[in-house]
């Protein structure tokens, strides 16, 4: 095992799997920019080394400055985290070429399921089912060509696409242009690479997932799947798993396809097989594969009992799984709900400013995966993410209610968040029942708006004792101010709580 | 003692005093009897009858936020800049940044004529597209902004005449 790992990331990501090197006996080194000088997973780690300006191609993604001091740390290996440049292939040969571990598949593995055109061709060689769709020479002729023969709705997709970036849905030929074009737009800015492939759409389409898991000696298992449907921007923001659409047969099916899609390139370490399920057929189709941790890893940690990041790293080190397929199971039901900084009454706008106070919510079998605390910023540099809350209970059922207690529970002042839209997402029957598919939430939460709060008079009793407890001047901290010593129920003899005047 | 706070437009004037048995606040006259169960820096614990409620705060100059029962509320010290503030709400010709950004691309120059809905800048926060579109037919009278430019919240990007 690595005695030293450095985590090219940040926010939760970075700060759960430091807590995993902590369990494992590994000293964690972080990486920072300079708006993160202070942030929680530098706090937390063994070390941290400052890479540079808060603009990620001059920090979290500077192969240089990240190989750099991982060498300089004395790390053996670099854990990439997701996002930035966990799928970046030529990142993982420069780590590799560096003579280090990259903790993750192999450069080639990325590289091939990293181009969605590719990935589409090598699934159909390998038997996977694929959407009708184009991958080829993709000038705008070509495209329109072979839009008419795929029919509408269908999608154009950035080929080297992922969260939703540089993705379109055409539902006529007259939006083709427009969709095209901006695909295109978005893709060069965000990949640097403005190839498209085009995808018949399925309309109420289930989005479900598998996590394969395989050692370097070529045993390869999948932990079951999560349903991730429900989505806004082609983002998700609900994941759970067993899915309420899963029956025995098709879960069968399902993993054998994830697991063989994995195998066809290759693949070693944690990854995720996406699919596509249409919930009147029961068919699913290959979407894509996440060559990386996922952000909702956490629902098959709490059902499966693995702990994901920890066998990444074992992985990494050269161990071998100790357990076959037959030796995993699915225990219970577990949710997760992403709590962003963002207005969903805008467009799910995202949102920055100052977290003045954040409280997690407690009870049995919650967890909570974040980055940030009290006093902390969401800025514009990152992902507007605040935290997961994931819960897990015997049913789908009991894990719903104590999402709903969790959130409750759950305290973000200073900045706006998703909080209200998950509970009436939550609430609402369709999720109940388990129908949710990836386009329910704009179906169904158009002009979305959060209920009217009438401003309660306890709140102004609680304003006006605000003042007895913090001292004024701009120095001290929000909310975290030192008592009053005039505050009246600090005076001797005075009001104790629980006892008669 | 007195205190003043402000929540939209409107000034409550509250009143706190001791009482044998806890507290006595009064809300624009109409009372309210209250115990201090508990007393953190940001966390209150008040009872009001046989019902408790647990309050988080946090102060950020005049500006007070509270969350009860899930929901949120901020509340101002009413002051005569607060008031001069809300005075001057923008127009619906003058379009301003949604959120801090950079602007990506302008589409359109000083003087040129546009049509409702026209895309008239990109703007990128966290690589995400934000397209400002017009609100309405009309002229672009000012255009303050300029490719790769970075605006902050609420910043003026575009006016229509």
């Amino acid at each position: 095992m690595f005695s030293k790992v450095l985590i090219a990331n940040r926010g939760e990501i970075a700060v759960r799997i430091i807590r995993a090197c902590r369990e494992l006996g590994i000293t964690s080194v972080a990486i920072y920019s300079d708006i993160d000088r202070r942030a929680l997973h530098v706090r937390l780690a063994d070390q941290a080394i400052h890479l540079g300006p808060s603009e990620p191609d001059q920090s979290y993604l500077s192969f240089e400055k990240i190989i750099q001091a991982a060498r300089t740390s004395g790390s053996q290996a670099i854990h990439p985290g997701y996002g930035f440049l966990a799928e970046n292939s030529a990142f993982a040969r420069a780590v590799q070429e560096a003579g280090l571990v990259f903790i993750g598949p192999s450069p080639t593995a990325i590289q091939l399921m990293g181009d969605k055109g590719e990935a589409r061709s090598l699934m159909a060689a390998a038997g996977i089912p694929i959407l009708p769709g184009y991958q080829g020479i993709d000038d705008d002729q070509t495209l329109f060509h072979f839009a008419k023969k795929i029919g509408y709705p269908l999608l154009v997709k950035a080929s080297a696409g992922g969260g939703g970036k540089g993705l379109r849905l055409v539902s006529g030929s007259h939006e083709l242009y427009e969709a095209i074009a901006a695909a295109r737009r978005e893709a060069r800015h965000a990949f640097d690479d403005q190839r498209l492939i085009l995808e018949r759409y399925i309309p109420n389409a289930h989005h479900v997932e598998f996590q394969v898991l395989g050692d370097q000696d070529g045993n390869l298992l999948h932990l079951y799947e999560r349903e991730c449907s429900v989505q806004r921007r082609h983002q998700k923001i609900i994941e759970e798993t067993p899915s309420p659409l899963m029956t025995g047969d098709l879960r069968d099916r399902m993993g054998a396809a994830a697991v063989s899609a994995a195998k066809a390139v290759g693949y070693y370490n944690a990854g995720t097989v996406e699919f596509i399920v249409d919930p009147t057929t029961q068919e699913f189709y290959f979407l894509e594969m996440n060559t990386r941790l996922q952000v909702e890893h956490p629902v098959t940690e709490l059902v499966s009992g693995l702990d994901l990041v920890q066998w990444q790293m074992r992985i990494a080190s050269g161990e071998k799984l100790p357990f076959n397929q037959d030796q995993i199971i699915q225990r219970g039901h577990a949710l997760e709900c992403r709590l962003y900084a963002e207005d969903p009454a805008a467009g799910f706008l995202p949102m920055t400013g100052d977290i003045y106070r954040f409280l997690e919510p407690r009870g049995p079998a919650v967890r909570v995966d974040t980055g940030v605390t009290s006093g902390d910023t969401i800025s514009i540099h990152y992902d507007p993410l605040i935290a997961k809350v994931i819960t897990h209970a015997e049913e789908r059922v009991g894990a719903i209610r104590k999402m709903q207690a969790a959130l409750q529970e759950m305290v973000v002042l200073g900045v706006q968040t998703n909080w209200q839209f998950l509970q009436d997402v939550l609430a609402h029957p369709d999720f109940q029942a388990g129908k949710v598919h990836t386009t329910w939430i704009e179906e169904n939460f158009e002009g979305w708006q959060p209920p009217d709060c009438p401003l309660p008079p306890e709140v102004l009793v609680a304003a006006a004792l605000t003042e007895f407890q913090s001292v004024s001047g701009s120095q001290a901290p929000p909310g975290i101010t030192s008592l009053d010593p005039y505050n009246p129920w600090r005076v001797p003899n005075g009001y104790r709580s629980g006892e008669a005047a | 003692m007195r205190y003043r706070y402000q929540s939209a437009e409107k000034v409550y004037n509250i009143t706190i005093e001791r009482k044998p048995s806890g507290y006595l606040a009064t809300i624009d006259g109409v009372p309210f009897e209250f115990e201090v169960l508990s007393a953190q820096p940001g966390e209150l614990s008040l009872r009001f009858g046989d019902k408790t409620q647990n309050i988080t705060w946090a102060a950020d100059g005049s500006r007070r936020w509270f969350s009860m029962q899930g929901c949120s509320y901020v509340l101002e010290k009413p002051t005569r800049r607060s008031r001069r503030a809300a005075s001057e709400i923008a127009d619906g010709d003058t379009i301003h940044s949604p959120m801090p950004a950079q602007v990506r691309e302008v589409m359109v120059s000083a003087g040129e004529e546009v049509q409702k809905g026209q895309t008239l800048a990109l703007l990128e926060a966290m690589k995400m597209e934000i397209r400002i579109q017009a609100p309405r037919n009309g002229r672009v009278l000012h255009l303050p902004i300029v490719q790769g430019q970075p605006v902050e919240r609420d910043q003026v990007l575009v006016v229509i005449a």
